[in-house]
């Protein structure tokens, strides 16, 4: 019996070993790259109904905000969909001035955003006045 | 009998009170409505925000010397199946361009111009207006800039139920002295449903 353990544990241990690890700028994936003990025929319907079953969706990781050489405020905001599926979702950016208020502006509409599973994304937006210093981002279903 | 016809007459309308479809007023901020096939404000909405962060934040606009340029529309050309005013997308673009600060927009010439510039020109030589309320000669500014553009829409059979309908918005910033194109960019709005929906309109 301890030898089947001891040799469960050696396999893993060698397949892990023998997985390539990948640029991490590059993202190759599943059903692209090779299978893995965690990701194969057998694991991956259950890993996703796992993540289903969890209510895996999008995360945001940071929102760094810088102004541009014209003088306007963007913002890039980064995250991840920590699902298997794909996420579409709208957003809104609404600017805000040094006092806090809301900037009126043609541009503050939803607009579709779409993030494969378990990628990274990023929105980039920018601000189309001047007195732009801050901002708020919701977010909604696509319907 | 009267009374059973006057009965009749007064259920006849409750019920078809009943089943009018209600007029409900949208909410244009947060309009959860089914998307449709044809081009409706909420594309236009997204075309014109697009298209207008990507313009700004090009740095086209920003003029070397610190000052403002002179833009003027030039023509819109919708090339879709679809009766379009193209001031629907130009003046949420043009309003923009002006609340930015880098740009003012002219109505001396192009397709956004005012008729009555050019007409109270012609009042120079009527004795009924004070002659220095008229604008002198030689006092409009000629644009730097010009906008222009195109809409136009492919029809592609999805499959036997379902057609695909793409909808391009695509718009430049021209030099005028110089002819060198400062900024363009394109906008792609995607549509499939059912083969009887209509986009024509």
């Amino acid at each position: 019996m301890k030898k089947l353990e001891f040799v469960l544990i050696a396999l893993i241990v060698f397949s892990s070993g023998c997985q390539k690890q990948n640029d991490s700028r590059i993202h190759v994936r599943e059903g692209v790259a090779s299978d893995t003990l965690g990701s194969n025929i057998v694991t991956r319907p259950v890993t996703h109904a796992f993540s289903a079953l969890i209510g895996e969706g999008i995360e945001v990781t940071n929102a760094v905000t810088r102004m541009s050489d014209a003088g306007f405020l963007e913002l890039y905001v980064n995250g991840n969909n920590t699902s298997y599926g794909t996420k579409r979702f709208r957003y809104r950016v609404e600017w805000l001035d040094k006092d806090g208020l809301i900037i009126e502006t043609k541009t503050s509409v939803w607009l579709p955003m779409s993030a494969m599973g378990k990628s990274p994304f990023s929105i980039k937006a920018v601000a189309p006045r001047k007195q732009a210093v801050d901002f708020r981002m919701d977010t909604r279903k696509w319907e | 009998m009267k009374a059973k016809v006057l009965y009749l007459i007064t259920m006849v309308c409750v019920l078809a009170a009943g089943c009018a479809q209600e007029t409900k007023m949208i909410d244009t901020r947060n309009d959860e409505g089914k998307a449709v096939m044809a081009l409706d404000y909420r594309d236009f909405d997204l075309a014109a925000s697009k298209m207008v962060q990507s313009m700004l934040g090009s740095g086209a606009l920003k003029k070397a010397d610190g000052g403002r340029y002179v833009v003027a529309t030039g023509r819109i050309v919708n090339d879709t199946t679809q009766r379009i005013d193209t001031d629907q997308l130009m003046v949420k673009i043009e309003t923009e361009i002006l609340n930015s600060g880098q740009a003012v927009m002219t109505s001396a010439i192009g397709s956004g111009s005012d008729e009555l510039l050019h007409e109270t020109r012609e009042l120079r030589d009527s004795e009924e207006f004070d002659p220095n309320t008229v604008a002198k000669r030689q006092t409009l500014i000629a644009p730097e800039l010009t906008i222009s553009g195109k809409i136009f829409q492919r029809n592609i059979s999805y499959d036997r139920n379902t057609q695909q309908i793409e909808y391009y918005f695509q718009l430049k910033l021209s030099d005028v002295k110089s002819g060198l194109r400062f900024w363009q960019d394109e906008t792609l709005i995607g549509k499939r449903g059912s083969n009887r929906s209509v986009s024509w309109q």
